[in-house]
């Protein structure tokens, strides 16, 4: 018994030695280790390993599966990351409310990487608060087998005849996009009766879903769990290139979501130097042609096309041709329609 | 009770079992299968076992549970015994408010507490880290301990308590020779509930770690979001059989005459 | 006994009480604050101007009262009666099972079999939850048995369905009424079945006039043990639910985490929180009417 006590005493004692000793100094611990919030599959190990390696500064990666999860930990003002990665419209959404740091390019030498296309967008001006990362669509991956006509609209996503078979991004934007790609509209559509419309639509769509995901979409249509799956161009990809006669991947003919997903510091992360060193060292052409290699998206780094796969170079579902890319539009922040359009998700996903 | 109505129960009592441990058995079995996405057997291999230990996530996560899991169960016993005393063996002012308040936190769903918790740190601007997983922890330990703890308590014979005082030892050492050595067996099953129970916790965790603070349901949680491979279902087999250590541990603990005899 | 000097108690719940009171009391005082707040455009909390007004135009009710709109109501009768079915079906199934333990098992055997029920409860619930999707899914092994055996042609589709949420949920709470169940059972005079025989009582009317009130006590605390934690499920719900069979717990879970609605997550909170409370005090006063003093 009294055994017992001291040894959990000892336990305590010892834990919160090695706790504080990993927090210590603002200054020394600032190098030492940096937080990064990431998607899932978007962030190879090894890369990360590499860098554990070359700096000795630990990485701690956190993941996440949607824009609006980077916002709510953002948001709560206590989580403690040092480098995000929201997309194009969240990048405009979190600038406004404080929640980034402008970005020192001075100590990013390796901006000079990136390809021009995708600097100074809409969302970020002179990139003063991100840098792009990886880009990519938004289609459908489908089963060729069981699905016996080529798809090229959204309409399979809504058919009866695939009913419980579908699955849907589990992400507001996507879902209303694929909605109101279909009726004719933008995906950054702000007419509140066309949102009522398009989350009709959803609603109505809802008996014919079987779930709801943005992890493991490419995984559950290679497992055959669903024949029709909305999803990510990259991870979809990945899975047609493992079952070539099998699956398929197309952007659909009305169009789709085009978007770039960027590197960035949240205000008041507290290791500085640690993410300047992360951030420069992804924008390595190296580094940045290991991850597109590994996760099967496209980066923004024009420096990495050399030593990119010859196989992933050619894949026109990771780099489409220019036609593809004219249908697409990139998501846009809706401002204070973003309010409306939360609540009728709310009420499609409560059905 | 006629012997085919004793073989319809025991019978029924069979299924029960396997119902319970089939899939558990199956779990474990399939961690040794060297298909990737489908349930064919392909083959005996400790590959992904093999995996599991490359994988530096998996250590941090298992380390910080255990951390989280000792620290809360220390501080626990430590708030819950006394708190557990008190109700057990005096009358004042405000006993039942307290009892009220040492239910509520095992009474009120995960989610719940973990919402409320996340806005309380959020209000006071307290960063999430593998320390508000504590707090959280302890919150919900501190009253299975009193409970447990205070269970015991009644159940034992006034008459010792008494002869001790009789005696003249004065009410600290009346506890430390006496009511501790025989509320032991309690203490020692309260702390092995939340041990056991922290260890475990997803919901009320999700909620509140911070960076860096990933225990080990939430990493295996993440797993599973990510897709259903073999790789969990290794992880799966080793935390069980961590279990069933534990609670072969605890019984032999419990058992050992020097634990729960006490000076007499 | 004589009980000590009442002040002696206060140092020692001074502790607990501050903890407690730090930890648990505020964040609940806090939430239920914000739940009657409103969402601002991106989330969290959006700052009241006027608080004398919005607390007289009733504005502060919002979410309570969006609460009650149909969707909502729906989530909640359905986490009632998937709650309830668990309940009933673990109770149906552990009565039987608890019976042989407690009482018809050869006594060398009975350590044994107890220990292989708490094993389970001891295990963590998420792999318990994790069995059933690799089990249910369209590759899984019951499909596979299924298909492969060819009494199917095409593998069923279990996974992702309210069906498999209820799998999930029996499969998990089962030792949480196993155990109480057997608890109850396990103190049963057997003499009074053997009066009962011996005045003539038959079979099924010892069962129902006897067995049955006495192990009231493990029946009641089964159905607590159950039926709470059900209502308030988020795991198995996520994990084995997919599009269909959410509950109240993802609902909350989605609001705080996702959708950004504080206000609105916190007032579904506290709408849960009073119906657990509510269900406890009746328990309660059951158990007080029994002449019961502790719950537990």
């Amino acid at each position: 018994m009294k055994r017992f006590f001291l040894i959990a005493c000892a336990a305590a004692a010892l834990a919160s030695c090695r706790d504080t000793q990993e927090r210590a100094g603002p200054a020394k611990a600032a190098s030492r280790s940096v937080n990064v919030y990431i998607w899932t599959n978007y962030l190879p190990q090894e890369v990360v390993a590499d860098f554990e390696r070359r700096t000795g500064i630990d990485v701690n990666v956190d993941t996440y599966d949607s824009n609006e999860a980077v916002l709510a930990k953002l948001q709560s003002g206590v989580a403690d990351y040092d480098v995000v990665v929201p997309s194009d419209y969240m990048v405009k959404v979190l600038v406004p409310q404080g929640l980034l740091q402008p970005l020192d390019h001075a100590r990013l030498p390796h901006f000079e990487n990136l390809d021009p296309r995708f600097l100074n967008q809409a969302f970020d001006r002179g990139n003063a608060h991100s840098v792009p990362y990886l880009w990519g669509t938004t289609g459908i991956g489908y089963d060729k087998e069981k699905v016996k006509e080529p798809i090229d609209s959204w309409r399979a996503l809504f058919d009866e005849r695939y009913a419980g078979r579908i699955l849907m991004l589990d992400d507001v934007r996507e879902a209303f996009g694929a909605a109101l790609k279909l009726m004719g509209r933008s995906i950054n559509e702000k007419d509140p009766a066309a949102l009522r419309k398009a989350a009709a639509m959803l609603t109505a769509q809802k008996r014919l879903v079987r779930t709801y995901n943005s992890s493991d979409f490419a995984n559950l249509l290679a497992a055959g769990d669903v024949d029709v799956a909305q999803g990510w161009n990259g991870e979809m990809a990945e899975v047609v290139a493992n079952a070539p006669g099998r699956l398929a991947f197309i952007v659909p003919k009305e169009g789709g979501t085009l978007w770039i997903d960027n590197l960035a510091i949240p205000k008041g992360a507290r290791n500085l130097d640690a993410a300047y060193a992360f951030i420069d060292y992804v924008l390595e052409a190296a580094t940045a042609a290991k991850i597109v290699n590994a996760v099967h998206y496209a980066a923004g780094n024009q420096a990495a096309w050399p030593l990119i796969d010859e196989k992933i170079r050619r894949d026109a579902a990771i780099y489409p041709p220019q036609e593809v890319l004219d249908r697409c539009e990139l998501i846009e922040d809706l401002g204070e329609t973003l309010r409306l359009m939360d609540e009728l998700w709310t009420e499609v996903k409560a059905q | 009770m006629s012997g085919r109505h004793r073989r319809l129960l025991a019978a029924h009592t069979a299924i029960v079992y396997l119902f319970l441990y089939a899939p558990i058995a199956i779990l474990v079995a399939f961690s040794f299968n060297a298909a990737r996405q489908t349930a064919f057997w392909e083959g005996f291999t400790l590959d992904w076992y093999r995996r599991l230990l490359g994988n530096a996530l998996l250590f941090r996560a298992v380390r910080n549970s255990l951390l989280v899991a000792g620290i809360t169960t220390a501080a626990a016993v430590v708030l819950g015994t006394p708190a557990a005393l008190a109700l057990a063996r005096h009358e004042f002012r405000g006993k039942r408010a307290t009892q009220a308040l040492l239910y509520l936190p095992v009474i009120i769903p995960e989610v719940v507490l973990g919402a409320a918790l996340v806005t309380f740190f959020g209000a006071v601007e307290l960063r999430l880290s593998l320390w508000t997983v504590v707090v959280a922890h302890v919150v919900f330990s501190v009253s299975y301990v009193a409970i447990v703890v205070r269970a015991r308590l009644s159940g034992l014979d006034p008459s010792l308590e008494e002869a001790a005082r009789d005696l003249g030892a004065g009410p600290f050492e009346t506890f430390r020779r006496v009511t501790l050595p025989l509320a032991a067996p309690g203490i020692l099953a309260s702390a092995l509930l939340v041990f056991t129970l922290s260890i475990d916790d997803y919901v009320i965790t999700s909620f509140v770690a911070g960076v860096g603070a990933t225990t080990l349901p939430l990493h295996i949680y993440s797993m599973l979001k990510v897709g259903v491979t073999p790789e969990v279902n290794a992880v799966s087999t080793l935390l069980l059989a961590g279990t069933v250590v534990l609670i072969v541990l605890a019984q032999r603990l419990m058992q050992d005459p020097a634990a729960t005899g006490g000076s007499r | 006994m004589r009980p000590w000097k009442t002040r002696a108690a206060y140092p020692l719940l001074l502790p607990t009480w501050l903890v407690l009171g730090i930890f648990f009391l505020a964040p609940l005082g806090l939430m239920l604050a914000f739940s009657f707040a409103a969402r601002g455009t991106y989330g969290g909390i959006e700052p009241v101007g006027d608080l004398g007004r919005y607390l007289r135009s009733g504005a502060f009710l919002a979410n309570y009262v969006r609460s009650l709109g149909w969707i909502y109501l729906k989530i909640g009768w359905r986490s009632l009666w998937m709650a309830a079915l668990t309940t009933v079906l673990c109770l149906t199934v552990s009565f039987p099972a608890a019976y042989y333990l407690a009482i018809l098992a050869p006594r060398r055997w009975k350590g044994l079999l107890l220990g292989l029920v708490v094993v389970p409860f001891w295990t963590s619930f998420l792999i318990r939850t994790y069995a059933w999707m690799f089990i249910l899914r369209t590759e899984g092994l019951l499909n596979l048995v299924l298909v492969g055996s060819g009494l199917l042609h095409r593998p069923l589709e279990l996974l992702y369905t309210q069906t498999a949420v209820m799998i999930g949920l029996v499969y998990g709470e089962l030792p949480f009424m196993i155990l109480p169940l057997y608890a109850s059972l396990e103190k049963l005079d057997r003499s009074l079945l053997e009066a009962a025989a011996d005045l003539g009582a038959g079979r099924s009317q010892s069962f129902w006039r006897v067995t049955v009130p006495l192990s009231l006590p493990g029946i009641a605390a089964g159905i607590v043990l159950v039926f709470i934690p059900s209502l308030g499920q988020f795991v198995v719900s996520d994990l084995l639910g997919g599009a269909r069979g959410m509950l109240l717990g993802n609902l909350i879970q989605n609001q705080f985490a996702v959708a950004r609605n504080q206000p609105f997550g916190s007032a579904l909170a506290f709408e849960l929180m009073a119906a657990v409370l509510i269900l406890l005090l009746a328990y309660a006063a059951y158990v007080k009417r029994r002449g019961g003093e502790e719950l537990l």
